[in-house]
């Protein structure tokens, strides 16, 4: 009997009837990460033992796993890059922290792209990750493994981290739930910064109410990162069910403008149509709106202004003398030269030297500025529109998970696609989840659902309740047999 | 097109290598994006505009007293150094 496949509800009930051990629970965890290790590589570390903790909470006993950008003291963490390749924490992540407190098991770290850049699960230093639903696509990424490892029923829930879509992305190309509550609801103490105002923390599960049970223990304020939101002091687990009837929802028209060659994409626009009818049947209501054009192409390049600048600044610590491998050089300009020469492969150099670009003192004022101006123009229209409805819903992706042979890695020429949407989320702090709603071509979609910043339990609610009339609540890709 | 010299000019300053072949994908990535990033100066009325910087005014922006409350112990802190002497991390000379 497996039972790491199954809802965190009924994990609890087995290890509380005794039919399990939490001991049993990280066995069958550790076999099944090896197991599939080979295949799809979810893991840079599997753990080999656990501190079992005293606690009254749901989570205790359960196992899950963390993306490898998140602090744990005496446990390897990489960023999956080889400039961070034997960098070992001395400090807890708050969200570990919360996630140890509660009882919570963890089984291993999850490969990542890059330092968090990148969203195609093919930069890890250790190696590219698959997607459990077909080995020769792409699992999206950047928080990969975590999708994967959630997937293939390893873990019934693991942590990622999301700057522009590394949480929601994955999520939809694997068939799972994927959640980034609003910006500061969980501590990003102890998170690698990739792009710090774009950054959030968040959770990949099989259905929505686990995705509120983790929230519910990792939330709340930490005055260890002055981002940090008060608490709400709300949980989020008891209020799913609160009744969705008027719950106002709208789409974004021009999104759906699909190219009609694309068969693909039709399928999915179709199966979203369909969706908003079942939405529409069970009491919300829902309407189409219109964005102007330029904005929604302006998303994009937005996002792409602010990360890389961003992130060249964040990442400048990384110098081979505070952390990771530190080359023999005699002076330490040219050790550091060597270190971040070898330490970061092309992307990342490609994305930094972009940075560096929109950051030199004559282009502050036409690129950077600008994009977050944009950003505002942006964030103050869905934020205009939050007033009359509580949400939005749309299609998470345009396509099912592309193939390793299709460039993720290189910029694409499209100036708009249904995936730049996510971004919105990242620039106004919202809570947006994705979660599957159909199968095309053998792969999973998903749609999108996104609320105004701060309504995290309502957009939970009106998930949970949408969930319920899609029928893919807990599919996962795990072999029964393991 | 942008001179591979000007690019490596930023990689320079950012302290690290390219190859000459990354330096050509690189020339031409920068073609599609600024392209791309020409669509953000094409929104009308930009100057009028507060740049945001977050997504949202931060709740908590006081300073906390300057009292050390989060401290991590020597033995912990030697776990990633590569060079120790009495304690003390060992670099290269800064000043040669």
């Amino acid at each position: 009997m497996q039972y790491l496949n199954l809802t965190i509800d009924d994990i609890r009930k087995a290890l509380d009837n005794k039919e399990v051990t939490s001991d049993e629970l990280f066995n069958e965890a550790i076999k099944k990460a090896n197991y599939y290790q080979k295949d799809y590589n979810s893991f840079v570390t599997i753990l080999d033992n656990y501190e079992k903790v005293e606690s009254n909470s749901i989570l205790n006993g359960v196992c899950y796993a963390l993306k490898d950008n998140i602090s744990t003291k005496k446990i390897l963490t990489t960023a999956s890059s080889n400039i961070l390749k034997d960098y070992v924490p001395v400090y807890d992540a708050t969200v570990y922290k919360k996630l140890k407190e509660s009882g919570a098991v963890l089984v291993g770290k999850t490969v990542m792209d890059e330092l968090a850049m990148g969203g195609s699960g093919t930069t890890g230093h250790t190696g590219i990750v698959r997607n459990p639903w077909d080995i020769t696509r792409q699992i999206g990424g950047s928080s990969a493994g975590s999708a994967a490892a959630v997937a293939l029923g390893i873990v019934p829930f693991a942590i990622g981290s999301d700057t522009g879509d590394s949480i929601r992305k994955p999520a939809s190309y694997s068939g799972v739930v994927g959640f980034k509550p609003t910006y500061g609801r969980i501590s990003r103490y102890g998170l690698f910064p990739f792009a710090s105002s774009l950054d959030h923390l968040g959770c990949f599960t099989r259905c929505v109410k686990d995705a509120a049970y983790v929230i519910d223990v990792i939330k709340g304020h930490d005055d260890k990162d002055m981002t940090s939101l008060n608490d709400d002091n709300k949980e989020y687990s008891k209020s799913l069910d609160n009744d969705i009837k008027g719950r106002k929802l709208f789409y974004i028209k021009e999104a759906l403008e699909c190219d009609d060659n694309n068969s693909e994409l039709k399928e999915i626009i179709n199966n979203f149509k369909q969706t908003i009818e079942k939405c529409r049947s069970i009491g919300f209501e829902v309407d189409e709106i219109s964005i102007d054009n330029k904005l929604l192409e302006a998303l994009y390049p937005t996002y792409m202004v602010i990360s890389c600048a961003e992130a060249t600044s964040n990442n400048a610590n990384l110098t081979g003398i505070s952390f990771g491998p530190r080359p023999l050089e005699k002076n330490v300009n040219d050790l550091i030269f060597k270190a971040r020469t070898t330490g970061f492969s092309e992307l990342i150099k490609r994305r930094f030297i972009l940075g560096s670009y929109i950051l030199q003192k004559e282009n502050q004022e036409k690129l950077f500025l600008n994009a977050c101006r944009v950003r505002r123009l942006i964030v103050d229209t869905i934020n205009k529109l939050f007033d009359k409805y509580d949400g939005y819903i749309m299609p998470s992706m345009s396509s099912i998970a592309v193939k390793f042979d299709e460039k993720e890695n290189q910029v694409s020429n499209k100036n708009f696609a249904i995936e730049h949407l996510l971004l919105i989320a990242n620039f106004g702090g919202m809570p947006s989840i994705s979660f599957p709603c159909g199968i095309v071509n053998n792969m999973p979609i998903s749609i999108n659902m996104t609320s105004g910043a701060k309504n995290d339990e309502l957009l939970l609610n009106m998930a949970y309740k949408v969930e319920e009339v899609l029928g893919y609540k807990g599919i996962n890709r795990g072999d029964d047999n393991v | 097109m942008i001179k591979k010299e000007k690019l490596q000019e930023y990689a320079k300053k950012l302290m690290f290598d390219m190859k000459d072949e990354e330096y050509e994908t690189l020339a031409k990535e920068f073609e599609i994006i600024t392209k791309k990033m020409d669509i953000i100066g094409e929104i009308d009325n930009l100057d009028q505009i507060q740049p945001m910087t977050f997504p949202f005014p931060l709740e908590n922006v006081s300073l906390r007293e300057d009292v050390a409350s989060n401290t991590i112990n020597i033995e912990d802190i030697k776990v990633n150094a590569k060079e120790l002497e009495n304690d003390q991390v060992k670099i290269p000379k800064v000043v040669e």
